[in-house]
């Protein structure tokens, strides 16, 4: 068939039916594989959504954004709250929506500043939550931590496996769509973008608050594994710098790599924290010296080197 | 095909995750095939597996070796693990009468990090994967709620060590499996109230961290105090990472309340006692909660003459019984050339009280079944290194304390206690510091 | 009230002085080296270590640690540069990149040295005294060893800064945060005046850390909240901008006291309250280009 047309959907839906089958085998997976494994795919699940998250607005964005332990905290609390009323798919949905109106409202005042600026104000979010939660919760609930309500570990890797297969659809149609090429031409300049007709502002903010959604979502349903909660727990800065790790580390200008990249984390991390548990740090710390020094363009680098289209297209290193 | 490697590469990934999580399994077929079917469903692992195989108890816990409780693992609860199941196995192992013989005590540890999701998975693993027999606590007090939580599902049994507080008594039902053998407020305040009113205290100053341990302590004291006839001039919390004291030190001398009182954990606590030093305040009393009980404050806070006079939670001493002087005994030699490790004379004792009940249960029931060891833990006195100790609502009973306040007189860790327990007068006015 | 006010001032700046040479170093590795290092901390926990250890074990004065210290830090930094970040920006040509990963590094080395410390000195908290008295001046009264903290952050920044504008290689340095580029054109060997840099960020942490080791009981776990302060200093003021990262500590540290003075549990809301608000009026810090 000369139809280049369809030659070239067909070549593209290798991958996707590739991933497609890749989710479908892991679905089965409390159907053969051990009690634990599936609790464990949940942590990693829960580690793919939120740096694929992470990866869907400060990917093309060039924005890094520490804000995911608020987003996931918001998740977290929302299941403390309605957890003992909601079903958790509700939950998941409730926590999603929370966050992305937090989002939203953040988003409006802060997507204005740049760099490291952005990045130190999320950090601060994280941390301003966590203290106003904390005094809320003292002064008018007269307490500081929570139960949460249990929906059992199968519930909890469906929820979450369901969840990461949205999110990847969402990622990827989001890659392919008008706003996702608007927020690469962000990425590549952001006063070119809006010379050329660009509403920067309302693209950066819809992925903005779109990528909370899912850290909402997942905070939801990782809360109902954990039993209690404090803003301690809930706003944990850990969370916003494993997902961005993992991103970085997977490589964020391909749509699988944050996932690729939590993966190979979270499998890592395991097998040295219950092996060598008072080495581990020293063991995972050199790993990613040397991942970093020997595959700078992340694991998905390794795969398929392409130019890398960035803003500063410039060598830094000449002496 | 290079362009379809990479989404390869992720099904792979996703699909020996699982696998990569097994590996730690001593055998490969985890999982699938439960040895004996058991009418009774989800039963402990262990209980039932074939006698004849059966050749060591295995005992998991999930403790924070890095983190920021990491100094807990390290000085309370740690050494004591280590050093009972050190000692089961020197002595054969624990005899387990469903086996016909004694069997020794293999540990699984894991690190948390201090952090929750790793903490409540490792516990899951512990359960589901490595099927230990039973549980070890985890540290801080929201670890072991969400711990109780997890054990409770699988009905196993939890007997808690560093953390926990009243307030688990609210849910205390819920866990039918979990213990708890430390002292908290609620026998400490009462306790600490009768000393500053023997003492001739008439105000007090409290300071206590913004976390349930602290208002916990100061939510008791307050009325406490107030019931006393002793005047509070001041109760203000403060943040975990507060850097100056000096603001605080200083209204608190202001104020000229005679006791001050630091609710709080040991980085806040040292740093009032060192401040306090340099800005020379010296009240009648300067009690500092967790952290002032541990040999180790000495380190931190300059020797013997640094730490004089100072009060804290706690108490023991190897003046208390001959069996706890016998105990330190053990325990120095035990840790003989680890300078990490220090006596702690709060929690050590009823850290022991925690794995010497656990083998007791096992030897006297004769078995390794949680649920038959939770119930006869809950009905029986054990014979411990407190003397005779019994639970009253899954809480050790207070009459089993050997102290609940003590203070530092000439690098001795005395009990002051108004009592039987008291192991020295307490110095009130303490002496000028040094 | 007036005796109110010079204590919470002087508190203010005691605790300025600290922020502002703890984020000193940092500046200077972002400004010129493009590294935000997130092991700073532990270089400033090694500097406290390394004087605990000295001064209980062989009994030197930790004021002359700051003499003993500071030359293997800045090795250690120097050394670290030349080895790990030299091979970083030769495999990395893209600047972003670049950044990126040099943060993904530094949280590597983070791991390390700290894993490191750790199984040398366990996680409890040591401390010993100095200087433990107070001073009164104007009826406010004062702990000595605060009072001569704040004197040698004040003193080592001086110094700092007429360093870097009045040297040759101060001149380098400031050149090459300018821009890289261009100052290769001229002749200066970039590679080694980022090593260096990144050695003296490395050694003024250590010298924070030596001066911390005096007022507070130290853990090996200290060095992640401190490279904190450190990030939000600097962002405060304006990255790179030395001058800015003083102001910037100092403007923390008066906040932090007022607030504190207060309501003490809400020092720390308060300082991300004012850096919001003031990113939010000046997107680039104070002082910031």
């Amino acid at each position: 068939m000369g139809n280049p047309g369809l030659r070239l959907d067909m070549k593209k839906s290798v991958p996707f039916a590739i991933v497609a089958a890749a989710l479908a085998a892991v679905a089965f997976l409390p159907r053969f594989a051990s009690a634990y494994s599936v609790v464990f795919c949940s942590s990693v699940i829960m580690y793919a959504a939120l740096s694929l998250s992470y990866a869907m607005f400060s990917g093309p964005t060039g924005y890094v954004s520490l804000a995911t332990a608020a987003f996931f905290g918001v998740g977290i609390y929302t299941s403390a709250f309605f957890g003992k009323s909601l079903p958790l798919p509700a939950l998941m949905i409730a926590g999603g929506v929370f966050s992305s109106v937090i989002a939203f409202a953040v988003g409006a005042i802060t997507l204005r500043l740049r760099g490291v600026y952005f990045t130190i104000f999320t950090f601060g979010l994280v941390e301003l939550l966590k203290h106003f939660v904390l005094w809320t919760e003292t002064t008018f609930a007269g307490t500081r931590g929570r139960t949460v309500a249990s929906f059992g570990s199968v519930t909890v890797f469906y929820c979450m496996l369901a969840l990461l297969t949205a999110l990847l659809l969402a990622a990827f149609l989001l890659r392919r769509s008008r706003v996702g090429k608007a927020l690469s031409a962000i990425g590549e300049s952001e006063d070119a973008a809006a010379h050329i007709g660009i509403n920067t502002t309302a693209v950066k903010l819809l992925a903005f608050s779109l990528s909370s959604f899912a850290m909402g979502a997942a905070g939801a349903v990782m809360a109902t594994r954990w039993a209690y909660i404090d803003p301690g727990i809930a706003f944990n800065s850990l969370m916003s710098f494993m997902p961005a790790l993992m991103a970085i580390f997977g490589g964020t200008d391909r749509l699988l790599g944050p996932v690729a990249g939590a993966i190979v984390f979270a499998a890592l991390e395991e097998q040295l924290i219950t092996r060598f548990p008072s080495l581990y740090m020293i063991i995972f710390g050199a790993i990613m010296i040397a991942a970093i020094l020997f595959m700078p363009s992340g694991v998905t680098g390794l795969i398929r080197r392409r130019p890398a289209k960035r803003k500063e297209d410039v060598p830094v290193g000449d002496s | 095909m290079k362009k379809h490697a990479l989404a390869l590469l992720l099904a792979l990934l996703l699909l020996l995750a699982p696998a990569l999580s097994a590996g730690c399994a001593p055998d490969g077929g985890d999982g699938e095939t439960s040895p004996t079917p058991d009418e009774a469903g989800q039963t402990p692992a262990g209980s039932v597996e074939g006698a004849a195989e059966k050749d060591k108890i295995v005992i998991g816990g999930v403790r924070s070796q890095s983190g920021v409780y990491a100094l807990f693992d390290e000085t309370a609860f740690g050494p004591i693990y280590r050093m009972w199941a050190g000692e089961v196995n020197a002595d054969g192992g624990i005899y387990v009468e469903e086996y016909g013989k004694k069997l020794p005590v293999e540990l699984i540890i894991y690190d948390d990090k201090s952090e929750m999701d790793t903490m409540t998975r490792l516990y899951e693993k512990l359960i589901l994967e490595d099927k230990v027999d039973l549980l070890l606590p985890p540290v801080s007090t929201a670890a072991l709620f969400a711990a109780a939580q997890i054990a409770n599902q699988h009905d196993y049994l939890l007997i808690g060590a560093e953390g926990a507080a009243v307030s688990i008594k609210e849910n205390i039902e819920s866990y039918p499996g979990f213990f708890c053998t430390l002292n908290f407020s609620d026998t400490q305040v009462p306790a600490l109230t009768e000393v500053l009113t023997e003492g001739g205290i008439e105000s007090a100053f409290i300071v206590y961290i913004e976390d349930l341990h602290g208002m916990e302590y100061s939510q008791a004291a307050v009325p406490a105090f107030e019931a006393a006839g002793i005047e509070i001039k001041g109760n203000v919390s403060v943040p975990p990472d507060i850097g100056d004291m000096t603001p605080i030190i200083n209204s608190a001398k202001n104020s000229g309340a005679q006791a001050f009182l630091m609710f709080a954990y040991p980085d806040q606590n040292f740093l009032a006692v060192s401040q306090a030093k340099e800005l020379g305040y010296n009240p009648d009393v300067f009690f500092i909660g967790s952290g002032g009980s541990f040999d180790s404050c000495k380190l931190a806070l300059g020797g013997d003459e640094g730490v004089e006079g100072i009060m804290t939670w706690g108490a023991w001493n190897e003046k208390s019984s001959d069996a706890a002087a016998e105990f330190a005994e053990r325990f120095r030699e035990f840790n003989a050339g680890d300078d990490t490790v220090f006596a702690d004379w709060w929690g050590h004792l009823p850290y022991y009280v925690s794995v010497q009940v656990l083998q007791q249960a096992i030897e006297r029931a004769g078995t390794l079944d949680n649920k038959v060891l939770r119930e006869y833990i809950a009905e029986n006195k054990f014979d411990t290194v407190m003397g005779e100790a019994w639970f009253e609502n899954h809480m050790l009973a207070a009459e089993c304390y050997l102290g609940n306040v003590g203070q530092w007189q000439n690098g001795v860790y005395e009990v002051i206690d108004v009592g039987g327990n008291r192991t020295a007068e307490p110095v009130i006015p303490k002496s000028a510091w040094k | 009230m007036l005796l109110t006010v010079l204590n919470v001032v002087v508190g203010g700046l005691i605790m300025g002085g600290i922020y502002a040479l703890i984020s000193m170093g940092l500046s200077m590795q972002y400004g010129v080296a493009r590294i935000l290092n997130v092991s700073h901390g532990e270089f400033i926990m090694l500097g406290a270590f390394f004087t605990w250890a000295l001064h209980t074990a062989a009994g030197i004065n930790p004021l002359l640690c700051v003499a003993i210290c500071a030359p293997p830090i800045f090795l250690l930094g120097f050394a670290l540069h030349r080895t790990i970040y030299k091979r970083l920006r030769d495999v990395t040509r893209v600047s972003g990149l670049f950044e990126g990963n040099a943060m993904l590094v530094s949280f590597g080395l983070m791991f390390v040295i700290k894993n490191i410390a750790l199984m040398r000195w366990g996680s409890s908290p040591k401390g010993y005294s100095f200087m433990a008295y107070s001073v009164e001046f104007g009826g406010a009264v004062f702990s000595a060893n605060r009072l001569l903290v704040l004197a040698f952050a004040v003193c080592v920044s001086a110094a700092f800064y007429v360093f870097l504008n009045r040297s040759r290689l101060g001149k380098a340095i400031r050149a090459a945060s300018q821009d890289a580029q261009a100052a290769a054109l001229f002749g200066i060997k970039i590679n080694r005046v980022m090593a260096i840099c990144f050695g003296i960020g490395a050694l003024l942490a250590g010298i924070a850390g030596v001066l911390l080791s005096m007022i507070y009981q130290i853990n090996t776990a200290m060095g992640m909240n401190y490279t904190i302060i450190a990030i939000i200093v600097v962002v405060l003021g304006g990255l790179g901008s030395i001058p800015g990262s003083l102001i910037g500590g100092f403007a923390l540290g008066l906040i932090g006291s007022v607030v504190a003075y207060i309501e003490p549990s809400l020092q720390l809301v308060a300082y991300y309250v004012i850096i919001m608000a003031l990113l939010l009026v000046r997107p680039k810090g104070i002082l910031g280009r």
